[in-house]
């Protein structure tokens, strides 16, 4: 028997407190302090989200460079998938962004001369990212900074709290439901907006990326918004047995992958770019290294110059434990030769929004990675610096909502009835998540599958899907509330999963952070986005053609051209 | 992955169990934290390094993940 549910109300409900959701909620107080903004986190409150793990670098359009200069880089790197008003927006607003956190405390590299370093990435003419002052120290820096900034604001937060509903009337987006896993209290979020901002899916790669597994798009696809780039995954070149956090600083300042035979062999697919390019790119050459016979794969550190060792070697924080705790075991990272592999890590698909991160459906916005800007592609510092914006500029806008809207009584009845449903599983016998979890890994995983796809392997892997769905998925049980979190983490798996292997199917051409073996070229009719669309519960693929017509810049190369795959 | 909290060092201040961002860490009946769930950590030193008095501990290596090619070797399918 479900306990009676708690109802909550507020003005602005942010479902995530990550960089995005800190962000979304500095946006909206500072647009309106009367506003109610409330904060629920999966995690402990005020861990500050993935924003706390990370390295804390930053991408800043700033010095000589244009934000008109980063879109052409942009629209370059991505062949073609660029909002080019909404990219330039965002890097207008990077620099005030970048000073903020500096007013906030948070500190950057400076050279001797007092100027900051930064590092060039993925070879291309501006974008780069600027380090922090002391490697270890960025992630937890920043979220200390933005914690505060919450208690100056007045911005509530709760913790351990996992969102599974959207509550709709009259086409608009009302409050949410859910429950706390750590006290099994079932929970009714009563608001005028919501904000998803609860980053995007993981297939639980141990890579400190647990956390998010696609809740935030899979909540926003059932109320009815639109998703978008799910063809693309973030595929990682990963140490096989450790994590390692900074790879993006290592090969712009002159690391190497290199195969058995100590070849350096990113030159053989791409003589241009050679070993310095993104790791999508380089995880299709690991790929076809280790079919024909010459893995395993290593990284070769030894160019790496000495001014450079600030950047790159751990001085504090959980990334020093971290390497010592290798040296303990016998592995100094910067030393040893150590096997890496090809690692799925997450979904790189979130929702289409518009400029302000408003979404299809009325009330609803997605900021940070929930909302959808890059098609697979990476660049350190490119998630610290584009959550921020984008939370902030959903915030705003979510501000200016509720200011004309009226507050809207949500029925109790039908949200109750949501959390009935919710709880079902709880405290029967069945599959457990974890066994669903490892099935999901190793669906998606194989090769030809994540890195040189093929329409034969992606609808064996549908099939599989199909059969976990019949098997198990319909049989998922929890023991206590913390495996009702877990089933609900792997519901969203399997829909991702759904959504990744429909619009992989559906792309026949290869861009960005995209591949088809049995479509190996990029196609001028595939100068689109595949959007999904929910038409009863199933996700329809449609092709959203780029509108080069009203780009303010032409898209006429492509990063793509530059391998030979 | 965490590998030990040594209950006779531990004094119950619950610290780590507020700083694990995987509800990996609970509270036992003897007021110590004990490893409640311990598949669903990752290895981020979060408890590790809250621990006033340094007795957890937490091993670098990660949980193994399925290999891209172990389908090749279980049943030799290419279907690339």
């Amino acid at each position: 028997m479900l306990n009676t549910p708690e109802r909550i109300t507020t003005d602005i409900l942010v479902i995530g407190g990550g960089s995005s959701g800190l962000w979304t909620a500095k946006g909206a107080k500072e647009a309106d302090p009367n506003a109610d903004v409330l904060i629920v986190d999966k995690s402990f409150r005020d861990w500050g989200g993935l924003m706390h793990l990370s390295g804390g670098d930053l991408e800043v359009c700033r010095g000589g460079d244009s934000a008109e200069d980063w879109v052409k880089d942009f629209t370059y790197y991505w062949d073609g998938l660029c909002q080019q008003d909404v990219m330039e927006t965002i890097w207008q607003q990077s620099h005030e962004i970048f000073e903020e956190y500096q007013r906030l405390g948070c500190t950057y590299l400076k050279d001797d001369e007092g100027s900051y370093r930064s590092v060039p990435q993925r070879s291309l003419d501006h974008v780069r990212l600027f380090p922090v002052a002391v490697k270890g120290t960025g992630g937890p820096n920043a979220r200390a900074a933005m914690i505060r900034e919450m208690e100056r604001l007045g911005v509530r937060r709760l913790g351990r709290i996992e969102i599974t509903e959207l509550i709709k009337k009259n086409d608009r987006i009302v409050g949410a439901v859910g429950f706390n896993y750590v006290t099994g209290q079932p929970l009714i979020f009563q608001a005028k907006a919501v904000v998803i901002a609860a980053g995007i899916a993981s297939w639980k790669p141990s890579y400190n990326q647990n956390t998010a597994c696609g809740e935030g798009p899979c909540l926003a696809f059932r109320a009815g918004a639109v998703l978008r780039n799910f063809e693309f995954l973030h595929i990682w070149n990963v140490p096989r047995d450790f994590e390692w956090e900074g790879q993006t600083v290592l090969m712009p300042l002159g690391a190497k992958f290199v195969n058995r035979e100590g070849e350096v062999f990113m030159n053989r697919y791409s003589p241009i770019l050679g070993p310095n390019t993104d790791p999508h790119y380089i995880t299709r050459g690991m790929a076809l290294e280790t079919l024909a016979g010459r893995g395993p794969i290593t990284l070769d550190l030894s160019a790496i110059e000495e001014k450079d060792h600030p950047i790159v070697r751990p001085k504090a924080g959980r990334h020093l434990l971290h390497y010592d705790k290798l040296i303990d075991e016998g592995i100094d990272f910067f030393r040893d030769k150590f096997e890496w592999i090809t690692q799925v890590q997450l979904s790189n698909g979130a929702v289409e929004t518009g400029e302000n991160g408003e979404t299809a459906v009325k009330g609803l916005y997605c900021a940070g990675r929930c909302r959808s800007l890059d098609p697979g592609v990476y660049m350190g510092g490119f998630a610290l610096m584009t959550t921020a914006i984008t939370g902030r500029m959903s915030g705003r806008a979510a501000a200016e909502f509720i200011a004309g809207a009226e507050a809207v009584d949500l029925d109790t009845k039908a949200a109750a009835s949501m959390l009935e449903a919710t709880f079902a599983p709880l405290g029967k016998e069945g599959v457990t998540p974890a066994e669903v979890l490892t099935d999901l890994q190793k669906i998606i995983t194989p090769y030809d599958v994540s890195i040189l796809k093929t329409a034969g392997a992606l609808h064996r892997a549908q099939q599989q899907l199909q059969q976990l769905r019949e098997e198990k998925l319909s049989h998922l049980a929890a023991a206590d509330p913390h495996y009702l979190l877990k089933l609900e983490e792997v519901k969203a798996i399997a829909d991702v999963t759904d959504f990744y292997l429909t619009a992989a199917l559906f792309r026949e051409d290869s861009r960005a952070g995209h591949f088809r073996a049995d479509f190996p070229h990029r196609y001028d009719d595939w100068l689109c986005w595949v959007n999904l669309y929910n038409e009863g519960g199933r996700a329809v693929p449609k092709k959203k053609f780029v509108p080069t017509a009203d780009y303010k810049f032409p898209v006429e190369r492509f990063y793509c051209d530059n391998f030979t795959f | 992955m965490i590998r030990f909290i040594n209950a006779e060092l531990c004094i119950g201040c619950g610290t780590c169990v507020e700083n694990c961002p995987l509800d990996t860490l609970r509270m036992n009946d003897e007021g110590k934290a004990y490893i409640a769930y311990g598949d669903d950590c990752h290895s981020c030193y979060l408890c590790e390094l809250a621990c006033p008095v340094g007795a957890i501990f937490v091993h670098p290596f990660k949980k193994p993940f399925p290999s891209p090619f172990s389908h090749l070797k279980e049943g030799g399918e290419d279907n690339a």
